[in-house]
């Protein structure tokens, strides 16, 4: 176990893992040809070999990184993991603002859909400016790690002016949901 | 060729297409490079965003403004190359101002530009940063137009398929083994590109590794991977970083005090460590996978050797406010970006993050394919290729004449950015570059899938792996492929197409070599 004490050690044992599991498993299950293909004759390489060289590259990777780890030692922690998680709960919260406020505002205030008035003022807005203000104050604020109303100002201000600035000087471009709704 | 030349800067300056301003007809193109240029200076001089990021996010709000036709080509292109040019001086702004360098290769600008700044010589700092790093960049573009035909043309007349799988392998190898602390991590993560550019990209019908997905069935979109592995990336880890060390502290400005001599009277001195590092700089330019930091490192380093030799007892030394520290610094990092399109333009191959995008931009927009065959001259008639690259130069130096000429006073404009906070800007980029990928894509998943290799690339960045191999990597996968694939073929089907002649088994050879001896001297 003292072996597995370095954590490019374990990095590297995963990686080693994955890429027995690409060369072996992933690669030839999951391609249309071989990694050799002869037809009528002709011979070709097949959609498998180019996930088989990766899978070799991979795995020369991980040989060394379990040969010569790095030190001092880069390890992935609990708290690295519960920032990622803290983020995506955001981006979760803030896309599906974005998505469905301008949708479900049209259905309560309008009883239509929001597809024709999706490139109407102020209904294009809508969703961008509500998801986006909420996805750069609750970063904002899961950086402060306190609660201030800076981040949230900063938050409302910035998604006016990204939608301003996506929106006036082009014509043909679509804020989001806009082009998936 | 004369021709194509002519045409070329003929293309930059064409009205065509151009917006009148006070009844007079600006071109395009000479418009963007304009606005990139500003835009550069100002991400340069902002810490915790570089020219790259504005590069990224500007690629797909570009592309969607002015289409994948041929005409797109200039203005996209001039804008990003504005952005480059300008992100090499407005680093060292903050690093002079306020010891806070603009972009990473900037440190070793602060070692002497804020003791000078200290003493009340802000001004002439900037004054000497600002000649250094437009010298060295015009020096490093002119090595670029003499220099990327005549690779091009060896490489189209000396080298086959075999030797052009080689060659591919070898610069893959080269970056892995160069780029960051760990050869191994290296090679992981340009194992880890190539397979990401094998989604869905076969010949076969079926679309492989799509594990029976319809999401995955038409591959990983480039953008959504490049810009979430880069710039995605780096903000999850900027923002955590924040949230365990606390808000950066608003730097406060250098004093300016006494008086300072002119420009005219430091550059006699400063020239020798100008030249030497444009040198240092313009060759490791040249190298895929090695940065304008290491650049910056070499060409202090050397100054550093010289300076204490010749310096006399009242000079400051290197470290304690000496001008030719800033030289040295500037001249180096700047001379970076005209060599590393040496490798993009002649063999297709992107050597840092800048060059990433410039590929993205050019394999994105139709009509042109970056690689040797850019700089074939036909027999009669026109290539649009070699006409689009003398485009691409004469782009380069008109951002290098903006530099000369308004550069300077730009760069005392821009202090300010460096004190918005970092933990305001970095939220606003995400949003910015989450949205550059919606306007692009039109589709959520998108999003979803950028963020997703946000996650990658901060994972990346924690456990010390750069993602830079994984990202030139999944660029060059689909090209290895389709050559190793033509070699096979031409060779008859020989298993050792590789080793079929002596230059092909030579870069073999040095690949090995490379990721052998990187790892024998470091893990």
């Amino acid at each position: 176990m003292r072996f597995l004490g370095h954590p490019d050690r374990v990095l590297g044992l995963l990686a080693a893992i994955f890429a027995l599991l690409v060369i072996f498993v992933w690669a030839p299950l999951d391609s249309g040809s071989g990694l050799v293909e002869t037809v009528r004759r002709r011979t070709s390489i097949g959609d498998a070999m180019g996930p088989v060289v990766a899978g070799v590259i991979i795995s020369l990777g991980a040989l060394l990184t379990i040969a010569r780890p790095s030190h001092p030692a880069s390890p992935v922690t609990l708290k690295n993991l519960a920032w990622i998680a803290v983020l995506f709960a955001v981006f979760a919260v803030s896309l599906a603002l974005m998505r469905y406020t301008g949708p479900v505002l049209a259905v309560l205030l309008t009883e239509g859909e929001y597809r024709p008035l999706r490139n109407t003022v102020p209904w294009k807005y809508l969703g961008f400016m509500t998801g986006g203000a909420v996805l750069i104050a609750g970063t904002g604020l899961a950086a402060a790690r306190r609660v201030s109303w800076t981040p949230i100002i900063i938050g409302l201000l910035a998604a006016i002016v990204i939608a301003l600035l996506y929106d006036l000087p082009f014509e043909d471009v679509l804020l989001p949901p806009n082009g998936s709704v | 060729m004369f021709e194509h030349i002519l045409l070329g800067i003929q293309a930059v300056f064409s009205t065509e297409g151009g917006l009148s301003f006070l009844g007079i007809s600006v071109p395009m193109t000479l418009m963007m490079i304009f606005f990139g240029f500003l835009l550069g200076i100002f991400v340069g001089a902002t810490p915790g965003l570089a020219a790259p990021m504005a590069m990224a996010i500007s690629l797909p709000i570009l592309i969607s403004v002015f289409g994948f036709s041929s005409e797109a080509f200039l203005p996209v292109l001039g804008f990003l190359i504005g952005i480059m040019k300008g992100g090499t001086v407005g680093g060292a702004v903050p690093a002079i101002l306020f010891n806070t360098p603009g972009t990473p290769d900037a440190f070793m600008t602060t070692l002497d530009g804020y003791p000078m700044a200290q003493k009340g010589q802000a001004k002439r700092a900037l004054k000497i940063a600002h000649i250094s790093s437009v010298t060295g960049d015009t020096f490093s573009d002119i090595v670029l137009v003499v220099c990327a035909p005549f690779l091009a043309v060896l490489v189209e007349r000396y080298l086959d398929l075999p030797e052009k799988t080689a060659l591919l392998l070898l610069s893959l190898a080269f970056i892995a083994a160069v780029i960051g602390r760990s050869v191994g991590k290296g090679l992981i993560s340009m194992g880890l590109g190539v397979l990401a550019a094998m989604v869905a990209t076969g010949e076969d019908f079926y679309p492989r590794l799509s594990l029976g997905q319809p999401g995955l069935s038409d591959g990983i979109p480039i953008a959504a991977a490049v810009l979430g592995v880069l710039i995605v990336g780096e903000v999850f880890k900027g923002l955590e970083d924040i949230s365990r060390e606390g808000p950066s502290v608003r730097p406060s400005l250098a004093l300016s005090g006494a008086r300072a001599p002119g420009l005219w009277a430091d550059l006699p001195r400063l020239l020798p460590y100008i030249g030497r590092s444009a040198v240092i700089g313009t060759a490791i330019g040249a190298l895929p996978g090695i940065g304008s930091t290491l650049a910056a490192t070499l060409g202090y380093t050397s100054g550093q050797r010289r300076h204490a030799a010749r310096k006399s007892a009242e000079d400051p030394a290197f470290g304690e406010g000496a001008p030719e520290g800033i030289a040295a610094t500037e001249a180096a990092n700047s001379s970076v970006s005209g060599a590393n399109l040496i490798p993009v333009l002649s063999l297709g191959i992107p050597g840092n993050a800048a060059a990433v995008f410039l590929i993205l931009a050019m394999e994105s927009i139709a009509g042109f394919n970056p690689g040797p065959t850019v700089f074939r001259v036909p027999q009669d008639g026109i290539n649009p290729e070699l006409v689009m690259a003398f485009g691409i130069f004469t782009a380069m130096f008109v951002a290098n004449a903006l530099n000369w000429t308004i550069g300077g006073a730009f760069m005392r404009v821009v202090g300010v950015m460096a004190r918005i906070p970092k933990q305001h800007l970095l939220p606003v980029v995400l949003l910015l570059t989450l949205t550059a990928i919606y306007v692009q894509e039109t589709s959520f998943a998108a999003i979803w899938i950028t963020l997703g290799f946000g996650a990658l690339g901060y994972a990346m960045r924690r456990i010390e792996m750069s993602p830079l191999p994984f990202v030139i990597a999944f660029i060059l996968g689909g090209n290895l492929e389709q050559t190793a694939r033509q070699a096979f073929s031409a060779t008859g089907a020989d298993p050792f197409f590789l080793f079929s002649s002596p230059t092909s088994i030579a870069f073999i050879a040095l690949a090995v070599f490379v990721v052998a001896r990187n790892s024998w001297k470091r893990p």
